[in-house]
């Protein structure tokens, strides 16, 4: 099946890639996850490998139902496969976590709302028995980073929906993770706060090259953040075709209008929507 | 807002002139409406009398307010914790819902001492909504911030310590004050069966057969006084700490609780689950007992029961005596938990059409719904004295209430969309009412019914206790009066029986009905 070559052909690829002597930082190895609906059973994912090189920034795009988000959940151990194994340098994902060097978020900011933006940043702190006391120059640094200045006493019920993302964002990154798992982190917010959060995960990004899986519906948002696009196609959940980004960095909004961005936007489409690339 | 203040005012006042009015009109020779001066002049004139009695209860309902709710919320946190626990303590906690408390009360007298009776009725009445709210506060938590808690290697009791407590302080706020009001029910239940000297349940226990209506009245108003004063403490607590804390997580991203759905259990494990909870309230009274070594005479356990119904010399005459009791208490109840049903429904559905019926009512039916309904025996038994009526109108009273603020929130609940697209064709008011908001509500029938059926029976039960006497209410009173201990365990176990089996008819109905 011209699939399943393309698959085989495709993680040899993606298994040439990484050096020997380095061990990916993520690494999904042929990984299957299968949910009993209403309508019967789903192959969320049928045998998918992924490998992400220590500082890649990763985006994974695909229609409704492709796993995608399943995928990540497995990176973080937040769900557990049938088949096949997640490992986070060369750990099992719940073991590393542990280290608290795994940062998450979500669509939802999933804000605690008793609790002001500071405090909000702090919880994966607290929950790891460190003082959020000792790391207030931390917090207040990457409340300043986000865009946030001056709002740290401020509660989720205060803020716009972009800040409360931000926040969330935040919280990812203050245990300063070495692993970034996001999924679809801005995919509540409207067209222009999406494109302006963007460029400053860009910026928040190049400030502390943590290696990042991004989950995401925007064509133009996995392109414009990512080193590598992953195109997965549904029912059964797989990767359909890898794409390699070379823009350089930092990227300016501007490189949205180009015409190799539109290209790569244009490539991705054609995957997305089962058509022949090319 | 001051100008609202002003209309209430005014509209308080009002009231007060009116029935001071019509208070002086006698109906039957009986002042059935003493005039509010007259209330008052008896409250001045038995001043010293009301501080002890309220004094008492207050004292009983506080000491089970707390103890009541210190036992709920560790519950709440445990079952949550381990969701196995729960299962096995089901039938527990279906039995103290159901449990009409006033069969409860001649129980504990025979069990306990003193004052304890009391407190123990007033902790057990608060138990049951105090840790269903705390519970459902828990489960409720934001499954993506146990996400992020568990990202950063935080266990369950991370997700307890960060999340769940904190999350759950609303829910129990919520809880607390109904639990207010049921602990000054409890209370005054309690104070019926222990023949103890002081409490407003011995005042109006006492007053009933003095054809003194400013006293009955002022007995009813003051009993409703504390429940109320309860509840506002409560009301103002609630809004003093949870000012600023609105949920800001989008609903509708939310998945399912991991906890609600089947723990992955075998079929045998489950059945065996099931078992164990139906068994766990016997359980647990023959281990009170065995625990406590209380003379099997006064306190038998639940086979020293069975054999006194079904093998013991009286077992036949003490089963005619239950059967007799039980065929005139529970038609009563279930016409005035039909009918108080049904009233309910009819009102909330019209008060969609005509919205300001909502605006009239809602108040009057929240501050009700929370008003120790023994307190409204006495005013009863002035209007309608001694008879079926009474049983009739009681088990409706406290029916209609709780089951009108529960259904009219659900028919607000009814989505606006649904509402539109019979608009957008041109329908009018009537056919959007009966195509979307009738069907839409249904459901909230069965939730209703569940919530207020336990209520019908206890209605019924003090009705037949105080006013009737009739029926099972009446039964466990005289026995409780003739220490006859076999009748007084027998009913109480036979009015729980009667109370789940409704409970589980219902959830049956509902789950056969709704899909």
């Amino acid at each position: 099946m011209n699939v399943a070559a393309r698959l085989a052909s495709m993680e040899r690829e993606v298994r040439h890639d990484t050096p020997v002597s380095e061990p990916p930082d993520v690494f999904i190895d042929h990984v299957t996850k299968v949910f009993d609906g209403a309508a019967g059973k789903v192959t969320a994912l049928d045998k998918v490998s992924l490998s992400l090189r220590r500082g890649a920034f990763v985006a994974i795009i695909g229609p409704s139902g492709c796993g995608k988000s399943t995928l990540l959940r497995l990176a973080a151990g937040l769900e557990q496969a049938d088949l096949g194994a997640a490992f986070i340098r060369g750990e099992d994902p719940v073991t590393f976590r542990a280290r608290g060097e795994l940062g998450i978020a979500f669509q939802d900011p999933a804000l605690l709302s008793w609790r002001s933006v500071a405090r909000n940043i702090a919880l994966p702190l607290q929950v790891l028995g460190r003082s959020p006391r000792k790391h207030a120059a931390d917090i207040r640094k990457l409340i300043d980073l986000v865009g946030l200045s001056g709002y740290q006493d401020a509660l989720p019920g205060q803020l716009s929906g972009g800040m409360r993302q931000r926040v969330a964002i935040a919280r990812a990154l203050v245990t300063n993770p070495s692993v970034l798992l996001l999924d679809e982190p801005f995919g509540a917010l409207d067209q222009i706060l999406r494109r302006t959060m963007n460029v400053e995960l860009e910026r928040i990004w190049m400030h502390r090259r943590a290696t990042t899986l991004l989950v995401t519906h925007g064509i133009d948002e996995a392109v414009f953040l990512a080193d590598e696009v992953v195109v997965m196609q549904a029912r059964p959940g797989r990767i359909a075709e890898i794409v390699p980004v070379p823009f350089p960095r930092p990227r300016d909004p501007s490189l949205m209008y180009t015409r190799e961005f539109q290209d790569i936007c244009a490539r991705l489409s054609a995957g997305l929507y089962g058509e022949s690339a090319g | 807002m001051t100008l609202r203040l002003l209309r209430s005012a005014a509209i308080a006042v009002a009231v007060l002139l009116v029935w001071e009015a019509v208070g002086h009109v006698p109906v039957q020779g009986v002042r059935v409406f003493p005039p509010p001066s007259a209330i008052f002049w008896q409250y001045v004139a038995d001043h010293d009398l009301y501080l002890e009695h309220i004094a008492a209860t207050v004292h009983t309902a506080a000491l089970g307010f707390v103890f009541g709710n210190a036992a709920a919320i560790l519950a709440a946190i445990a079952f949550c914790r381990f969701p196995v626990l729960e299962r096995v303590f089901h039938g527990v906690n279906v039995t103290l819902f159901a449990v009409p408390m006033i069969v409860v009360g001649p129980v504990l007298v025979l069990v306990l001492d003193g004052g304890l009776p009391q407190i123990v009725l007033s902790a057990l009445a608060v138990y049951f909504p105090s840790m269903a709210a705390t519970l459902v506060g828990l489960r409720d938590v934001d499954l993506r911030v146990v996400d992020v808690i568990r990202s950063c290697g935080g266990g369950e009791t991370a997700v307890l310590r960060f999340a769940r407590l904190r999350g759950a302080l609303p829910s129990l706020l919520a809880g607390l004050k109904i639990a207010a009001s049921l602990s000054v029910l409890g209370a005054i239940l309690g104070e019926f069966g222990s023949g103890e000297r002081w409490g407003l349940g011995t005042f109006l226990l006492g007053s009933l057969g003095q054809a003194n209506a400013a006293r009955l009245w002022g007995i009813s108003l003051a009993a409703t006084g504390i429940a109320m004063a309860g509840y506002g403490i409560l009301a103002l607590i609630e809004r003093r700490m949870l000012g600023a804390t609105i949920p800001v997580t989008l609903a509708a991203s939310r998945l399912p609780d991991h906890l609600a759905r089947g723990s992955g259990l075998s079929l045998a494990a489950s059945v065996g689950l099931s078992l164990l909870a139906i068994a766990m309230p016997f359980l647990l009274w023959a281990a009170i007992l065995w625990v406590t070594g209380l003379n099997p005479i006064i306190a038998p356990g639940p086979v020293d029961t069975f054999n006194y119904l079904f093998a013991g010399p009286e077992a036949a005459d003490a089963r005619a005596r239950l059967f007799d009791a039980l065929a005139s208490t529970l038609p009563m109840a279930f016409l005035g938990l039909l009918a108080g049903l049904i009233a309910a429904f009819v009102l909330a559905a019209l008060s969609v059409l005509v919205p300001t019926l909502t605006k009239a009512l809602m108040p009057a039916a929240l501050m009700l719904q929370s008003t120790p309904l023994v307190a409204l025996a006495p005013i009863v038994l002035l209007i309608l004295g001694r008879d079926v009526a009474a049983s009739l109108t009681l088990a409706i009273l406290v029916v209609f209430f709780p089951a009108f603020v529960l259904l009219a929130q659900g028919f607000a609940l009814v989505p606006r969309a649904a509402l539109e697209v019979v608009e957008a064709y041109g329908g009018s008011q009537l056919k959007r009412l009966v195509l979307v908001s009738i069907p839409y509500s249904t459901r909230y029938l069965f939730a209703a019914a569940k919530l207020v059926a336990p209520r019908a029976l206890l209605g019924v039960m003090v009705a037949e206790w105080l006013l009737t006497g009739t029926g099972l209410g009446n039964l466990l009173d005289i026995s409780r009066a003739s220490l006859d201990y076999g009748i007084i365990w027998s009913g109480a176990v036979a009015s729980v029986l009667v109370a789940v089996a409704a409970y589980q008819l219902v959830s049956i109905l509902e789950r056969l009905t709704i899909r």
